[in-house]
């Protein structure tokens, strides 16, 4: 009784399935009839080799007449094979195409539905308190500026008391004096070797005297 | 049968005599399976007739002289039912699909290599998929419509596939797991 009423599994196969279906079932025939035939050709090719091997002319004649004819064969299933293949293509890039469609009127349906959300009154409603609010803020700034004010002290008296501060830390920061440099020339580098008498001048470390330890 | 490197024990005639002790008929039953299953990769068989079965060269070594007598086959096919990588097509049980793979494992396969080609929401025929272009690197290629069928079966289990069935063929459209 449970059949009764249990749901059939909805199928995900559509017609446009279907029909690339049989598309690729006809190409399929047709790519096995294209195997057997050119092994087909290749048989005969070598049997016409051997019958004129064996001086049997016109049996050779005529298996090439054959072959010709199922080279012709082959040359109109290229033709159907062809369209068949863009047939495919043209039904699943039209399945895609669908897909976009659907999506785009998805899309725009969303959008329909966000923009019923956000009318024209209540935009100008927010705005109009948002820019209540900034007024009251700039109210309160005003108020307090003026607090500041009521304390006494002036721009001018403030700048004057800047320069001051700026004069003390450029007087208190001096650079203390360096050492002159130099002015005398350097020696020049000597340019040829130095000579042998100078070499012998220099003195030489004297060789130890060696001397003989007894063995212990 | 080219190609085929045979084990050790292929060579070694005690091995086409079914073992009485339960240890050593245990590991022999196990060599044995391990050895069909390798051929039948290797030479691409993928249904076994019982019948039939002292002729084909995985049975028999003629170099030694020996084979495996009708009841170690029996033994040896029941061993490979029970182990999954053989199943009976008939009642009688005279004629066996081998699998040297799981139909699990050719159904992770073949739904990869759908998703590799960007097959996923596309039909596809069986033809395509064991002998098309874009499968010729593949393990399946080549393989059994009956064997495909089965993993296909079992990934419209799973909700990745949909078999269409149709008087000109069979096709299957991949779908989005």
């Amino acid at each position: 009784m449970g059949h009764l009423f249990s749901k059939k599994k909805r199928s995900s196969v559509t017609e446009q399935d279907r029909a690339v279906l049989q598309l690729k079932t006809t190409r399929d025939k047709i790519r096995q009839y294209q195997k057997r035939s050119e092994a087909l050709l290749e048989k005969d090719r070598e049997l016409a080799k051997k019958l004129l091997l064996a001086h049997k002319k016109e049996r050779a004649k005529l298996l090439l007449r054959k072959k010709r004819f199922i080279e012709d064969q082959l040359q109109r299933t290229d033709g159907q094979l062809e369209n068949i293949e863009r047939m495919i293509q043209d039904l699943e890039f039209a399945q895609i195409e669908i897909k976009v469609v659907d999506s785009l009127r998805d899309g725009n349906e969303a959008l329909k539905e966000v923009n019923k959300l956000l009318s024209i009154d209540d935009i100008e409603r927010i705005l109009e308190e948002t820019k209540e609010g900034a007024e009251k803020q700039e109210e309160i700034s005003a108020l307090l500026c003026g607090f500041a004010a009521a304390t006494g002290l002036t721009e001018d008296e403030l700048d004057a008391e800047l320069d001051a501060l700026l004069q003390q830390d450029s007087s208190g920061d001096k650079i203390p004096e360096l050492p002159s440099v130099p002015e005398e020339q350097l020696p020049d580098v000597p340019q040829e070797e130095p000579s042998a008498a100078a070499a012998k001048s220099r003195p030489q470390k004297s060789p130890q005297k060696r001397t003989a330890v007894e063995a212990s | 049968m080219a190609d085929f490197t045979w084990p050790w024990y292929y060579n070694f005639p005690p091995f086409f005599t079914l073992q009485t002790n339960s240890e050593v008929r245990r590991s022999q039953l196990e060599s044995w399976c391990g050895l069909v299953l390798r051929w039948a990769r290797h030479c691409n068989v993928t249904s076994i007739d019982v019948a039939s079965c002292s002729s084909l060269p995985v049975f028999s070594n003629a170099e030694v002289g020996r084979a495996l007598p009708p009841e170690g086959i029996s033994v040896v096919l029941h061993e490979l039912a029970k182990r999954g990588n053989l199943e009976w097509t008939d009642k009688s049980k005279t004629r066996g699909q081998v699998l040297w793979l799981s139909t699990g494992a050719w159904a992770d396969q073949l739904y990869r290599w759908a998703q590799a080609t960007s097959k996923v929401n596309t039909v596809c025929t069986l033809y395509e998929l064991t002998q098309g272009d874009e499968s010729t690197d593949q393990e399946f290629f080549g393989l059994s419509d009956d064997v495909v069928l089965k993993a296909l079966r079992l990934l419209e289990s799973q909700g990745k596939a949909e078999v269409i069935e149709t008087p000109d063929g069979t096709g299957v459209k991949f779908l989005q797991s």
